[in-house]
């Protein structure tokens, strides 16, 4: 599981753009992903897919929760799709698995 | 500065300002107080040319009491009710007062004339004052040549009092410092003479482990253990009540009796009558003492036990806690007092004696610790082995807030397991070694059998510690070096992080609140959340930090 390549990589949906991360997210890659997530939100919803995420530790957390907030503040669409097992365990432990909102696939983030 | 009047001073301006200059300097370099103004008054006497001068000093009571006296009478001593004489309506109204003809002023109180037979004429007094109000009064009798102060001489008295006033302030300040120094230092001497009371930890497989955690710099609790003549050992703890010097005196008194009887090897309960019944004897004024003794015999593996008043001991077999209450009241209450005694087999389990320090722990504003939380702290590091387990629940006891003096003792075999390694890496402080780590970790717990889900909890903690010492302990990536040791005595898993960067502060490190969403701060709530405990604390080599994490697995998912 834990041999999967850490990516991230933007697909721009039409005014939506969905950031697949894959692999571990931690400290020696987690500024990527903040700065992926936050570049596409500069001029779209955002849906970040974490279904290939198998490791995401306090610093990949953080970039989700900035996000979050960048996304609440200019008024942008914003959800995690397909979160992994281990990405809910740690969303859970720090308490944040109620305040992101969460999609099963993108259809459906991109429905709201 | 005004000019000053100087008409009275006979020898013109030149010499007033040059004995005022004189006498300024002597009083701020003043290192005796009595003897600086001694020579002071005694100097303003002969300037000013009058018969007597004294200077009086309010006391705490209120009165104002002469200090220093020159002249033919000696009033030193005497005291005066505020508004009293000339000298109570000086410093009453904090104003100067000059008496013309005494005996025609109703201020001038005639009696020390009347005792002495000194005949006083003319008064001149001026507050001594600080910014908080008048603190005494300077106060010269008689012009030698039988003229008037007048106001000229009042301007020079009142120009006198400001330098005295300093000096006596400092003289006040130095005095306490020196008195603060003094008792601080004894304190200290009584704590380490306390200290050297208690027995030396002795080292290899000894079954007894005490710890004395004082609340203030000396303690009315105590512990004391010792071999008897037929190879048995005894232990003793005890708790004054009350605190401060006087328990800890009780204490030294009481830790003695203990120790002189007991070495007679007398069973617990006489052990602990024939102690009370001394102390009854000589101890009247309403403290007791608290105390618990008891005897071991390894061969056999037998406990005697005996209570009086002291908090129940706590026996565990690691699961339950059996709770052995006292036999008796506290000592130095009742002379005729008897006490029960109790034995047991202690085999593998621990016995805790602890005195209410313990429980009186503060978890909160008011909370107390308990009993129960007491029960909790040993339940959770009941996996770890004597020693660090009670470091573990003083550390805990510590980082709660103590009340009172806090004592321990633990009468436990050591076990036969062994902590063994289940991993020991060190690598260069880089996040790119992180994802190498976190699979060495998980391999390792894998082969423990510990529950993925858990497992993954224990790799965030781990990489989160790590990351934090690359991030903040070390200030950055950096080719210095990561030590992790993984280890597991029995259902205990001991994490172990060493580094070599400057001393980090562990009380810097606080958890900060989940239910706030903001990104950062989240790997030490991490660890707080997954581990049943973690301490950080410098290298004893003074060089890096180790942080040991504990977290209990449970017994039923593997071996």
């Amino acid at each position: 599981m834990s041999d999967s390549e850490n990516a991230c990589i933007s697909e721009d949906l039409g005014g939506y753009v969905l950031v697949r991360v894959c692999g571990e997210v931690d400290l020696s890659w987690s500024q990527q992903v903040r700065d992926a997530i936050l570049a596409a939100l500069g001029n779209s919803g955002v849906g970040v897919e974490l279904a290939r995420v198998t490791y995401i530790d306090s610093s990949g957390i953080a970039a989700l929760v900035e996000g979050f907030q960048r996304a609440r503040s200019s008024g942008r669409r914003y959800g995690l799709i397909a979160a992994s097992r281990q990405v809910l365990a740690v969303l859970q432990l720090a308490r944040l698995d109620k305040v992101f909102p969460m999609f099963a696939d993108v259809e459906a983030a991109r429905a709201t | 500065m005004n000019a000053v009047p100087l008409a009275a001073a006979g020898g013109g301006e030149r010499h007033a300002l040059r004995f005022l200059a004189e006498l300024s300097q002597a009083l701020a370099q003043s290192l005796d107080l009595r003897e600086t103004l001694e020579m002071a008054v005694t100097r303003i006497a002969d300037f000013m040319q009058a018969e007597a001068a004294s200077l009086f000093l309010l006391d705490h009571a209120g009165l104002i009491e002469c200090r220093i006296c020159v002249g033919p009478v000696d009033i030193t001593g005497l005291k005066l009710a505020m508004g009293q004489g000339v000298v109570g309506r000086c410093v009453a109204d904090n104003a100067t007062q000059i008496v013309r003809d005494a005996s025609r002023d109703a201020r001038v109180n005639m009696r020390v004339d009347a005792e002495t037979g000194f005949v006083t004429r003319s008064i001149l007094c001026t507050p001594l004052s600080n910014a908080r109000g008048p603190i005494g009064a300077l106060e010269v009798i008689n012009r030698r040549d039988g003229s008037l102060f007048d106001e000229d001489d009042a301007e020079i008295l009142r120009l006198v009092a400001a330098p005295a006033v300093l000096a006596i302030g400092n003289a006040q300040l130095a005095h306490g410092l020196v008195e603060q120094q003094r008792i601080k230092r004894e304190l200290e001497l009584a704590r380490r003479m306390q200290k050297s009371m208690l027995p030396k930890r002795r080292r290899g497989d000894f079954p007894i482990r005490g710890v004395n955690l004082p609340a203030h710099e000396i303690s009315g609790d105590f512990y004391d253990f010792f071999d008897l003549p037929d190879g048995r050992l005894a232990f003793v703890i005890g708790d004054v009540s009350g605190k401060g010097l006087d328990a800890a005196f009780l204490m030294v008194r009481v830790a003695s009796m203990l120790r002189w009887v007991g070495a007679h090897a007398p069973a617990p309960a006489v052990w602990l009558a024939q102690v009370n019944a001394e102390l009854c004897r000589t101890v009247q004024d309403g403290r007791f003492v608290c105390a618990a003794v008891g005897q071991y015999d390894r061969a056999s593996g037998k406990v005697r036990l005996a209570s009086a008043g002291f908090p129940p001991a706590l026996l565990h077999d690691g699961g339950e806690f059996e709770e052995l209450p006292a036999d008796g009241p506290p000592l130095g209450v009742l002379a005729e007092a008897e006490y029960g005694e109790r034995e047991f087999a202690l085999g593998q389990h621990a016995l805790y004696l602890f005195s209410d320090g313990a429980t009186d722990v503060r978890t909160g504003a008011t909370d107390r610790l308990g009993e129960a939380g007491l029960r909790g702290l040993i339940a959770r590091h009941a996996a770890l082995a004597p020693e660090p387990r009670l470091r573990a629940v003083i550390g805990d006891l510590k980082r709660l807030h103590l009340v009172d003096d806090t004592t321990l003792l633990l009468l436990q075999e050591p076990c036969g397991t062994q902590a063994h390694t289940l991993l020991a890496l060190e690598f260069p402080a880089q996040a790119a070694q992180m994802r190498t780590v976190r699979a060495a970790l998980r391999h390792a717990l894998d082969a423990q059998g510990v529950a993925p889900e858990l497992r993954d909890r224990l790799v965030l903690a781990v990489d989160e510690a790590c990351t934090n010492v690359i991030r903040h302990a070390y200030g950055g990536e950096c080719t210095r070096r990561i030590a992790l040791h993984v280890a597991r005595e029995r259902d205990m898993l001991a994490f172990e992080l060493r580094d070599q960067a400057p001393a980090v502060d562990p009380a810097c490190l606080k958890p900060r609140d989940l239910s706030e969403c903001r990104p950062g701060g989240l790997g030490l709530p991490f660890i707080a959340a997954t581990m049943d405990d973690w301490t950080l604390e410098p290298a004893v080599d003074g060089q890096g930090n180790i942080l040991r994490m504990h977290k209990r697995i449970d017994n039923g998912e593997h071996e």
